[in-house]
C-alpha cells in the first residue's frame, strides 16, 4: 500500500512542480475545442441571436427547442459540425504525441529544463513516439477487439435471459474490465515512452519489451496508482457535471463556461498525474537498476 | 318450354332468390344481452357478434388449439351470403403482404434483414362449419382485398349458398390451430411469456354497404364489430393469466393444466397473456358509472413500480372521465410485458400493455407513464369510439396522441410533461412537433394506413402531425370549446364506427365555426405552414436633419414590420410588436397574401415582433423565424455552442488519454 502511495505522491509532486505543462496542454485543448466549434457556433447564433423562441433555452435545457434547432436545415446533419470537431481532436492528439517527449523529460528532471532542451527532446523522439503509437494501436486494437467481441457475446447471452438487469450489469462490469485491461496497456506504453525519452532509446522495441517486463513485475502498484488517479478523474467529471447542473443558473453562459472548463482542466491534470507516476517509477528504476537490465545505458544522469 | 314447367321453374328461382334463414335453429339464435362485465344495466353497443371460444395453449411449442363458435347478427339491412374472416397470424410468413411491406420499409424497428424461423406465425382453419348449412372447410378461399399478393393468407372468405336475411343470425363453428411467432406486432411469445393478440378467426365488419376486411399490413392495425366474448383458456398451472373482460372461472385440470374463463361485453377484440413470472397488484378506480377493478400484472423486476403504475393509471382515468366521458367497463388490465419483447405499448378493449425498465427515474415520464396514458387513451379512441384503424389510423392514434398531450400536461405540467429530469425538460407537444417536422408534407392525414409513403411517414403523420394539427385547432377555437367538442364526439360516437367527417363535423358544430378552410389544408392537404418575421426597422422621422440626436422617449420614429407567409398553408395569425417604451401592439393578419407590412409612428423604437405570440400554432414548421428582436441576444446560442465546445474538448482529451 505504501508503495502505491509513494508512487501516487511522487507523481503528484512531479506534476505539481510542472503545472505549466498542464496549462499549455489545456490552452491547446481549449483552442482546438474553440476552433472545432466555430462552424457550429456561427450556424447556431444565426438562428438564435434574434429569436425570442431561442430564449426558452435559458429557462431550462429545453429539449423541444434543442432538437428543433438541430433539425433545422440551416444547422443540417450533426455530422457537418462533428467533422471540424473531430479534426481538432486529431490535431490535439498529434500535438500531444509531438510534445509529450519534452514533457516527460521535464518531469524526469529535478530542475526546470530550458526551452531548447524541451524542443530537442520533442524533435529527437517524434519518430520513436510515432512508432510506439503504431505499436500501441496494433496491440490495443487486437486486444480490445477480442475483449469487446467477448463482451458482445456475453451481452447477447444475457439478453436471452429473463433477468432484465443482467444485460446492463454485463455491459457495465464488462466495460469496466476492458477499461482496466486497456489501462494496463496504457501503463505499459507510458513506461515505454518514458524509457525511450530517458534512455534516448532509438530501438523502441527494446523499450516496449523492457516496459512490458516492468509492468508485469510491478503491475499491482502501477495499476493501483493509475486506477486511483482515474477514480479521482471520474469523480471530477461527475462533480463538474453535477455542479454545472445544480449550481449554474440555466441562463448563465459564463458560469457554465467556467465550470465546464475547470472540469476539463482538472481532467487533463489527472492524465498528467498518471504520466508523472510513470516517470517517477522509471526514475526509481533507472536510479536503482535491476541487475539483469544493466546493459542499457541510462542517459537520465545527463539531464538530472 | 311448356307453361307449367315455366311456372315451376319461376317459382323455384324465386324461392332460391329469397333470403333464407340458415336453419330453423337460426331463428332462436341471439347475441347475449348480459351486462355482468359493464357498469350499465343495459348493453352499451349494438352487439353484432358473440364469440364463444376455447383454447388450449402449448407453452413449449408456443401453439394453440382452438374452437370458436361465432354467432353473427346481420344488421346490414340486406341478405348476406359472403363472410370474410381475418387470419392475422398468417401475416408472419415470409411471403405475406405484412412481411413484404415490413421488409421494404421496416416496421417497429424491425428490418428483417434475414428470415428467422422464430418469426413464423400461422393461423390454420382445421374445420369450418356453418350451422344448418354444413361444412365449408374445403370451400374457404383466401382473398386479397388490397393488393395482388396471392401468397397472403390473412383474409379468408366463405360463400354461403343460403344467404342470411336482414336481421337474421348465422352461427359459425370453427376449429383452428395457431402458431405464435416470437413477438411481432405485439403478439407472440418471448421465453416463457406469451401475449395472444389477433389469435382467432375474426369476421370482418359490414360498413357503409360493403364488407370491410383488409389484408393485414405492416403499419395498420385492426377493425371489428362490438359484441360479447366468452373465452376459456387452458394453460399450464404455473402460468399467471390475464385477458380482456372479467375473469369468471379458474379451474385446475387433472393433466397439470388449468382453465381460466373470461367474459367480455361491448368489446370488439379479445387478447390474453400468460407468464409464470407475473406478480399481480389490484386496485380500484371509482368511475362515474361504478367501480373499475384495476388488475396490474407486473414483472418481478418492476414490482417496486406497481404503485406508480396504479397512480398514473388512476390519474389518467380521472382526466378522461372528467374531460371526455365515462369508462363503463368493470375491469381494466394493465400488463407489464416481458422485457425485451415486442409486446409493449398495445391496446385491446379493457386490456393494455405498458412497458418499463428496472431503472426509470420519477421525472422520466416518457417511459411507462406515457405508455400507460397512451394505451389507456385507446380505450376511448379505438376501444369505444371504434374507428377503422386500417383506413383512418389518425382517428385512433392521432386523436389519442392529442389527448395524450392534454392529459400529460395536466399530470406533469405543460413544459415538462415528457421529461423533467435534472434541469432537462421536454413537453408532450414538443415531442409531437418532433414527430411532425421531418415529414410535414409527405402525406395527407386522411389516408388509408397502408398507403403512406413509408413507415416514417405513417408514424409521423398519423401520430405527430395529427396531434399538432389538433393542438393548433384548439388554439383556433379555444381550449374549452375543443374539450366540449371532444366530449360531444365521444358521447355521440362511442360504441359505433364513426368516420372522419363525423369527427370534423362535430368540431364545427360545437364550435359554431366553419373550419373547412383549416381541415382542407391540415387534414386533407399537405400544405406546410411557415410564417416569419421578415424584417423589423425603426428610422427617425427626421432622419434627413443634420446633427440629429436620438433621445429615448422624445425622438419620433417610423417603424416598419414585415411579416411573410413562407409556406402554402394560409391562416389568420396574430402579430405582437413590442416597443422600447414597453408598449405592445397586436395586429391580426388574415395571412392570405404572401406578406404584409405594418407601419407605426411613435416616440419609441421597435424592440421585437412576434408571430403567434400566444404560441397556439403548433404546425408552424420553423419557430425560430416567428420572431425577430432588434437587439442581438447571443446568450441562447452561446449556451448551446458552449455545450458543443465542451463535448469537443472532452472527446479530444479522451482520445489523447487512451492513445498517447
Amino acid at each position: 500500500m505504501s508503495e502505491h502511495r509513494n508512487l501516487i505522491s511522487a507523481g503528484g509532486n512531479i506534476a505539481g512542480r510542472n503545472k505549466r505543462y498542464v496549462v499549455w496542454f489545456y490552452i491547446l485543448n481549449l483552442a482546438c475545442g474553440w476552433i472545432g466549434a466555430i462552424a457550429a457556433s456561427r450556424s447556431i447564433h444565426a438562428l438564435t441571436d434574434h429569436s425570442l423562441y431561442a430564449s426558452r433555452l435559458l429557462r431550462s435545457f429545453d429539449l423541444e427547442v434543442f432538437f428543433e434547432l438541430l433539425g433545422r436545415p440551416e444547422i443540417g446533419p450533426i455530422g457537418k459540425f462533428a467533422a471540424p470537431a473531430n479534426m481538432m481532436a486529431i490535431l490535439f492528439l498529434v500535438a500531444s504525441l509531438v510534445i509529450m517527449p519534452g514533457v516527460l523529460l521535464g518531469y524526469a528532471s529535478d530542475h526546470r529544463i530550458s526551452r531548447d532542451e524541451f524542443y530537442r527532446a520533442c524533435g529527437r523522439n517524434v519518430w520513436r513516439f510515432v512508432r510506439l503509437f503504431v505499436f500501441f494501436l496494433i496491440i490495443a486494437g487486437i486486444i480490445s477487439g477480442i475483449l469487446f467481441s467477448g463482451l458482445n457475446a456475453l451481452s447477447n447471452a444475457a439478453d436471452k435471459t429473463s433477468n432484465e438487469r443482467l444485460p446492463y450489469l454485463v455491459q457495465l462490469f464488462g466495460t469496466i474490465f476492458i477499461l482496466i485491461i486497456l489501462t494496463v496497456l496504457r501503463i505499459w506504453f507510458d513506461l515505454a515512452q518514458t524509457d525511450v525519452v530517458l534512455q534516448d532509446q532509438n530501438a523502441v522495441r527494446k523499450s516496449i519489451a523492457g516496459a512490458f517486463r516492468k509492468t508485469r513485475h510491478n503491475l499491482v502498484p502501477l495499476l493501483a496508482s493509475y486506477l486511483a488517479v482515474a477514480v479521482v478523474a471520474l469523480a471530477i467529471l461527475v462533480s463538474g457535471i453535477v455542479l454545472w447542473n445544480q449550481i449554474v443558473p440555466p441562463y448563465s453562459v459564463l458560469g457554465a463556461f467556467i465550470v465546464s472548463q475547470a472540469t476539463l482542466l482538472l481532467l487533463l491534470a489527472m492524465r498528467f498525474w498518471q504520466r508523472a507516476v510513470a516517470v517517477a517509477f522509471q526514475v526509481r528504476e533507472i536510479t536503482e537498476p535491476v541487475i539483469e537490465e544493466t546493459n542499457s545505458v541510462p542517459v537520465f544522469a545527463a539531464v538530472s | 318450354m311448356r307453361l307449367g314447367h315455366w311456372a315451376v321453374a319461376c317459382l323455384m328461382a324465386a324461392m332460391a332468390a329469397l333470403p333464407v334463414c340458415a336453419d330453423d335453429s337460426a331463428t332462436t339464435l341471439a347475441i347475449p344481452a348480459t351486462t355482468s362485465a359493464i357498469n350499465s344495466p343495459t348493453p352499451l353497443s349494438q352487439r353484432v357478434v358473440a364469440y364463444d371460444m376455447s383454447a388450449k395453449y402449448n407453452a413449449t411449442a408456443h401453439s394453440l388449439e382452438g374452437t370458436e363458435t361465432l354467432t353473427y347478427h346481420n344488421l346490414s339491412g340486406q341478405p348476406l351470403d359472403t363472410f370474410p374472416f381475418h387470419l392475422y397470424l398468417n401475416a408472419f410468413q415470409p411471403t405475406s403482404t405484412w412481411m413484404r411491406e415490413g421488409k421494404r420499409e421496416g416496421t417497429r424497428n424491425q428490418t428483417f434483414d434475414t428470415w428467422d424461423n422464430k418469426s413464423n406465425g400461422a393461423e390454420e382453419i382445421k374445420s369450418f362449419e356453418v350451422v344448418g348449412q354444413g361444412d365449408f372447410t374445403s370451400q374457404l378461399q383466401f382473398i386479397h382485398p388490397d393488393d395482388d399478393n396471392k401468397d397472403d393468407h390473412t383474409v379468408v372468405q366463405v360463400h354461403l349458398p343460403k344467404p342470411i336475411p336482414p336481421d337474421g343470425y348465422v352461427q359459425f363453428k370453427i376449429k383452428f390451430h395457431d402458431q405464435f411467432p416470437e413477438t411481432l406486432e405485439r403478439t407472440g411469445w418471448n421465453r416463457d411469456f406469451v401475449l395472444g393478440g389477433q389469435w382467432f378467426p375474426k369476421v370482418g365488419v359490414w360498413w357503409h354497404g360493403a364488407w370491410n376486411c383488409h389484408t393485414f399490413h405492416a403499419y395498420t392495425e385492426f377493425f371489428a364489430d362490438f359484441g360479447v366474448y366468452d373465452v376459456k383458456l387452458t394453460v399450464p398451472q404455473n402460468e399467471v393469466v390475464g385477458a380482456v373482460g372479467v375473469e369468471v372461472g379458474n379451474v385446475n385440470n387433472p393433466d397439470g393444466t388449468k382453465t381460466v374463463s373470461y367474459h367480455g361485453e361491448d368489446v370488439h377484440d379479445f387478447a390474453w397473456t400468460a407468464s409464470p413470472h407475473y406478480m399481480n397488484y389490484d386496485d380500484t378506480f371509482q368511475g362515474s358509472m361504478g367501480p373499475v377493478k384495476l388488475h396490474i400484472m407486473m414483472q418481478p423486476a418492476h414490482w417496486s413500480q406497481r404503485e406508480r403504475h396504479a397512480r398514473v393509471l388512476k390519474d389518467v382515468m380521472d382526466r378522461f372521465e372528467r374531460w371526455y366521458g365515462p369508462y363503463p367497463y368493470k375491469t381494466l388490465t394493465l400488463v407489464d410485458p416481458e422485457p425485451g419483447s415486442q409486446a409493449f405499448g398495445m391496446e385491446y378493449p379493457t386490456f393494455i400493455t405498458g412497458g418499463t425498465t428496472w431503472l426509470e427515474p420519477e421525472g422520466f415520464h416518457l417511459g411507462s407513464a406515457e405508455t400507460i396514458e397512451h394505451e389507456f387513451g385507446h380505450q376511448y379512441w379505438y376501444g369505444m369510439v371504434a374507428t377503422n384503424e386500417f383506413e383512418d389510423a389518425w382517428m385512433d392514434e392521432g386523436i389519442n396522441q392529442y389527448t395524450q398531450a392534454k392529459v400529460m400536461d395536466s399530470l406533469f405540467g405543460a413544459s415538462a410533461s415528457s421529461v423533467d429530469l435534472a434541469g432537462i425538460t421536454w413537453s408532450e407537444r414538443g415531442l409531437d412537433r418532433l414527430f411532425y417536422l421531418p415529414t410535414p408534407d409527405l402525406d395527407i392525414i386522411a389516408k388509408n394506413g397502408w398507403q403512406y409513403a413509408n413507415s416514417d411517414a405513417y408514424g409521423n403523420v398519423t401520430y405527430g402531425k395529427t396531434a399538432v394539427v389538433l393542438l393548433t385547432l384548439e388554439g383556433i377555437i379555444g381550449e374549452d370549446t375543443m374539450r366540449r367538442a371532444m366530449h360531444t364526439y365521444f358521447l355521440r360516437t362511442r360504441f359505433t364506427h364513426p368516420t372522419k367527417e363525423d369527427f370534423l363535423k362535430t368540431i364545427e358544430e360545437v364550435s359554431g365555426k366553419d373550419l373547412r378552410w383549416y381541415f382542407n389544408q391540415a387534414i386533407y392537404g399537405t400544405q406546410v405552414l411557415d410564417y416569419a418575421v421578415l424584417k423589423i426597422d425603426s428610422t427617425p422621422a427626421d432622419w434627413y436633419k443634420d446633427n440629429l440626436k436620438e433621445k429615448k422617449g422624445e425622438t419620433e420614429y417610423v417603424s416598419n414590420v414585415w411579416i411573410q407567409r413562407k409556406g402554402e398553408f394560409a391562416m389568420p395569425i396574430d402579430v405582437e410588436i413590442k416597443f422600447d417604451n414597453g408598449e405592445k401592439v397586436r395586429e391580426r393578419w388574415d395571412g392570405q397574401d404572401r406578406w404584409v407590412r405594418y407601419e407605426y409612428h411613435k416616440k419609441a423604437k421597435i424592440e421585437s415582433a412576434e408571430v403567434d405570440p400566444n404560441h397556439k400554432i403548433m404546425i408552424d414548421r420553423n419557430n425560430f423565424n416567428n420572431s425577430q428582436t432588434a437587439e442581438k441576444n447571443p446568450t441562447p446560442g452561446s449556451k448551446i455552442a458552449n455545450y458543443w465546445q465542451f463535448m469537443g474538448q472532452l472527446f479530444a482529451q479522451a482520445l489523447a488519454w487512451w492513445l498517447v
